[in-house]
C-alpha cells in the first residue's frame, strides 16, 4: 500500500501557489466568518466571566441566596429559564436573623430593591436604583467609600450613601456629603459617596455607581408593605467553612419557611449562572447569523474548487495517464480544499481577537482567551474546508481520462 | 545473429471491439482485434484517420475500457482488474507519450518529469532527483527550471519522453509521438525511440508517416477497426535480448543512457549487439 499523504500535501502546494490570488480571495471568505466567530465568542465569555470573577475577587466565602427554588444547571439555548423578577420575594426579614445566627456565617446582608425616585437638585435618570440593606454590605460586596463614610447602625436611620454617577446626575458634583434628597418623599441626609466600580454587571443585579443606599428600617416605612427582600448575601468567616455554611443554611430556611423549598442557596457559578445564561444565548443567536457568513465563505470555497476541477480537467487526465488513481486526484482536490479552510481558520482567528481587543477598549470587559474558542475556529475551518471541497473532488476523481486529455487539445 | 527471438508476449488482444454511440448512432471503432505482441518489439500501428488506432491504444494503456473481447496484459485479464490496480499498471509498467506533449503547463520542466513518480509514492526530494537524472542524459539539464512553454517542440517531447520513462515501464505507448514536429525534430523523437528499443523496452506507436515505419520492427496497418496488414520488418532480428526476464530488463535499463543524437545512426548492428554482449 502506497502513503501517498505527503505527496498530495505536495501537489496542493504547488497548484494552490500557482493561483495565489484566487487561493487567497477564496481563503478571505473564510477568515471573515471564523473572524466574526471569534469576535462573538470571545466577546461573549468575556463578558460571562465578569460576574465569576468578581466573585472570585471576593475571596471566594460568598454565597447568596434569592426566592424561588432552585434552578439546574442549563446553557442550552433553547431551556433557559425565565428569571422570576415579578412575583413577590419568599426571603423575609426573619430569615435575616435566622441566617446571622448560623455558625460561621461572618456577616450577612439583605439586598431590598425599592422602587421609587430619588430627588434632589434634579430628578434622578430612572434607570438609578434604591437599595435598602443593612450596613454589612459594604465588606460582603466590599464597596469602596471615596468620601464621608457607608451607613452605620451607630448614627441616625435617614442617611444615605450614593454612587458617584448618582451624586453628578443629583447634584451636579460628587461632592455632595451632608447634602439632602427624597425618596418616596422621605427626606435623606447623604453621609457618604461610593468610589466608581464601574462593573454594571455584577451579582447583585445593582449598578452601585448608580444607586441610593439607604437603611433597611428606612426602606420598610417607606410604606410598600411587606418588605421584599431580593437576595441575601452571606459572607463566611472562611473559604473552608463555605460549604458547611451553605448545608447549614439550606436546614435552616427550610425550617423557617415551613418545609417549603421556595429559596436557593446558590455559590461560585452558580451565581454568575443568571447572568453568564443571558450572555449564552444572546451568543448563540448572534453565533448563528455569524454562521451565514461562514455557509457563504463555504460556498466561495466550492465554487472555486469547481472551477479548479473544471480548468484543471486536462490536468487531471494527464494525471491519470501517469499512473494517479481516483482515489489520488480526489485527495489532491480534497487536501487544496481543506488548505484553504485551516488557512483561512488561521488568519480568521487571529484576525478575529486583533478586532475582539480593538472593540474592547470600548468595553468594560476583556475578550477571553481560551482553548474552547481556538477548538470551535479550528474545527469550523477544517469541516468546512472538507464539507465544501467533497463534491468538487469527487467530480474531479470521476472524470474520464479519454474525454479528460481530449479537452482544449 | 544466431539467436532466434522467442519472446514472451507482453499484450494478446482477442477479438477486442469497442463500440461507441448506440442504437442507430452505434459505430464500433475497434471491431474484432486480434493481436500478440512480444516484449522487445517496436510496433508502428499505421492507417487513415477514425480507424481505430488511438482507441486501440488507449485500450491498450488502460485509459479506456474495451466493450468486448479479451485484454491479456502479462498473462492477467484486464477486465477483472479494479481500477484502483489498473492504475498501478499505468503507473509502474506503462509510458505514455502524446503527439500533443500533455505537459502540465503550470509546472517546471523538471516537475513535469517527476510528476509519475508522485503516484510510486516517492517523496519530492528524492522525485526531482531522479528527473534531474534523467533530463540530464536526454541533454535538458539547463532546461530544468524551464516551463514548458519556453521550450521548442522538439524539446517539449523530449521532456515528454523522458517524463514517460521516468517509471522505467517496459511498455511505452506513443500516439503520433512526431506529429506536431518538423522533420528534423522528428528524427531526434525517433532516434530516441529506437534506442529505447534497442534497451528492451516495449513500443507501441501510433503514426501517419510512412517513413517512420523504418524504425518499427513490426508495421500494422489498420482499416476500420479490423487490422489490415501485419508484417514484421527486416529488421526484426535486431531485437535485442531476446532471451531477457523482467528482472533482467530492469537491470539493462539502468545503463547510463548515450546521447542517441549524436550517435552515428549507420554505426553497424553488430557492433551494438556485440557491446550489448559485453555488458552482460
Amino acid at each position: 500500500m502506497r502513503f501517498l499523504f505527503i505527496n498530495h500535501l505536495q501537489n496542493a502546494r504547488q497548484s494552490l501557489r500557482s493561483n495565489r490570488m484566487r487561493s487567497y480571495l477564496t481563503m478571505l471568505g473564510v477568515t471573515i466568518g471564523v473572524a466574526s466567530i471569534t469576535i462573538i465568542l470571545s466577546l461573549s465569555s468575556g463578558a460571562g466571566k465578569i460576574v465569576g470573577d468578581q466573585i472570585d475577587s471576593l475571596g471566594g466565602n460568598i454565597t447568596i441566596i434569592r426566592p424561588g427554588s432552585p434552578q439546574t444547571m442549563s446553557t442550552n439555548l433553547s431551556q433557559i429559564k425565565p428569571q422570576r423578577n415579578f412575583s413577590a420575594s419568599s426571603l423575609t426579614e426573619y430569615d435575616l436573623g435566622v441566617i446571622k445566627d448560623i455558625k460561621h456565617v461572618a456577616a450577612a446582608a439583605p439586598i431590598m430593591i425599592i422602587s421609587g425616585t430619588i430627588k434632589a437638585d434634579n430628578t434622578a435618570p430612572s434607570d438609578s436604583s434604591v437599595v435598602a440593606t443593612t450596613p454589612e454590605l459594604q465588606t460582603i460586596s466590599n464597596l469602596k467609600v471615596q468620601t464621608g463614610q457607608f451607613l452605620d447602625s451607630t448614627i441616625d436611620k435617614n442617611t444615605v450613601v450614593i454612587g458617584p454617577q448618582l451624586a453628578i446626575n443629583i447634584f451636579g458634583t460628587d461632592q455632595a456629603i451632608g447634602k439632602s434628597l427624597t425618596v418616596h418623599g422621605k427626606a435623606l441626609t447623604v453621609i457618604g459617596v461610593l468610589k466608581r466600580a464601574n462593573d454594571p454587571i455584577n451579582y447583585n443585579s445593582v449598578d452601585f455607581d448608580n444607586a441610593a443606599i439607604i437603611n433597611l428600617e428606612v426602606g420598610k416605612q417607606l410604606g410598600l408593605g411587606q418588605p421584599q427582600i431580593q437576595q441575601i448575601d452571606v459572607r463566611s468567616d472562611s473559604v473552608t467553612n463555605l460549604s458547611g455554611v451553605i448545608v447549614d443554611l439550606n436546614k435552616a430556611l427550610l425550617i423557617s419557611h415551613g418545609g417549603e423549598n421556595n429559596f436557593s442557596v446558590l455559590s461560585g457559578d452558580q451565581i454568575a449562572q443568571p447572568t453568564s445564561q443571558l450572555f449564552f444565548a444572546l451568543a448563540g443567536a448572534t453565533t448563528a447569523i455569524a454562521s451565514i457568513s461562514l455557509l457563504v465563505g463555504g460556498i466561495g470555497i466550492m465554487n472555486i474548487m469547481l472551477v479548479n476541477v473544471a480548468e484543471r480537467t486536462r490536468e487531471i487526465g494527464i494525471r491519470k495517464a501517469l499512473g494517479a488513481n481516483n482515489g489520488d486526484i480526489a485527495a489532491q482536490f480534497m487536501i487544496e480544499s481543506i488548505a484553504i479552510g485551516i488557512g483561512g481558520g488561521v488568519s480568521g482567528y487571529i484576525l478575529g481577537y486583533v478586532i475582539a481587543f480593538a472593540i474592547s477598549t470600548f468595553l468594560t470587559f476583556q475578550p477571553a482567551i481560551n482553548w474552547q474558542i481556538a477548538a470551535i475556529a479550528g474545527f469550523i475551518s477544517i469541516v468546512m474546508g472538507t464539507v465544501f471541497g467533497l463534491y468538487p473532488a469527487f467530480r474531479a476523481s470521476r472524470k474520464d481520462p479519454i474525454e479528460s486529455l481530449r479537452e482544449y487539445s | 545473429m544466431t539467436e532466434i527471438p522467442t519472446n514472451t508476449p507482453v499484450i494478446e488482444l482477442h477479438n477486442l471491439k469497442k463500440r461507441f454511440g448506440i442504437g442507430d448512432a452505434e459505430h464500433f471503432a475497434l471491431d474484432g482485434i486480434d493481436l500478440t505482441i512480444n516484449s522487445g518489439e517496436f510496433i508502428a500501428i499505421m492507417g487513415p484517420s477514425g480507424c481505430g488506432k488511438t482507441t486501440l491504444l488507449n485500450i491498450l494503456g488502460l485509459l479506456d475500457r474495451s466493450t468486448d473481447g479479451e485484454y491479456k496484459l502479462d498473462g492477467r485479464e484486464i477486465s477483472t482488474i479494479s481500477a484502483r490496480r489498473q492504475a498501478y499498471i499505468r503507473s509502474h509498467q506503462i509510458g505514455f507519450i502524446f503527439q500533443s506533449f500533455n505537459l502540465i503547463p503550470r509546472l517546471s520542466v523538471i516537475e513535469n518529469v517527476a510528476l509519475p513518480l508522485t503516484y510510486k509514492g516517492i517523496l519530492q526530494t528524492k522525485r526531482l532527483k531522479i528527473a534531474s537524472r534523467i533530463l540530464h542524459n536526454f541533454h535538458l539539464g539547463e532546461r530544468e527550471y524551464y516551463m514548458p512553454s519556453q521550450l521548442s517542440g522538439g524539446q517539449t517531447q523530449r521532456v515528454a519522453i523522458a517524463r514517460a520513462l521516468v517509471n522505467e515501464p517496459s511498455i511505452i505507448l506513443a500516439d503520433e509521438p512526431t506529429g506536431n514536429l518538423d522533420s528534423r525534430s522528428s528524427h531526434v523523437i525517433m532516434e530516441e525511440l529506437s534506442d529505447l528499443h534497442k534497451r528492451g523496452n516495449t513500443i507501441i506507436m501510433v503514426t501517419h508517416n510512412p517513413r517512420l515505419t523504418s524504425y518499427a520492427s513490426r508495421v500494422i496497418t489498420m482499416l476500420d477497426g479490423k487490422i489490415n496488414t501485419d508484417t514484421k520488418s527486416a529488421d526484426d532480428e535486431t531485437i535485442p535480448f531476446t532471451d531477457i526476464t523482467p528482472t533482467a530488463v530492469k537491470k539493462r535499463k539502468k545503463v547510463k543512457l548515450v546521447r542517441p543524437w549524436t550517435k552515428r545512426r549507420h554505426k553497424s548492428k553488430a557492433t551494438l549487439v556485440s557491446s550489448n554482449r559485453r555488458k552482460k
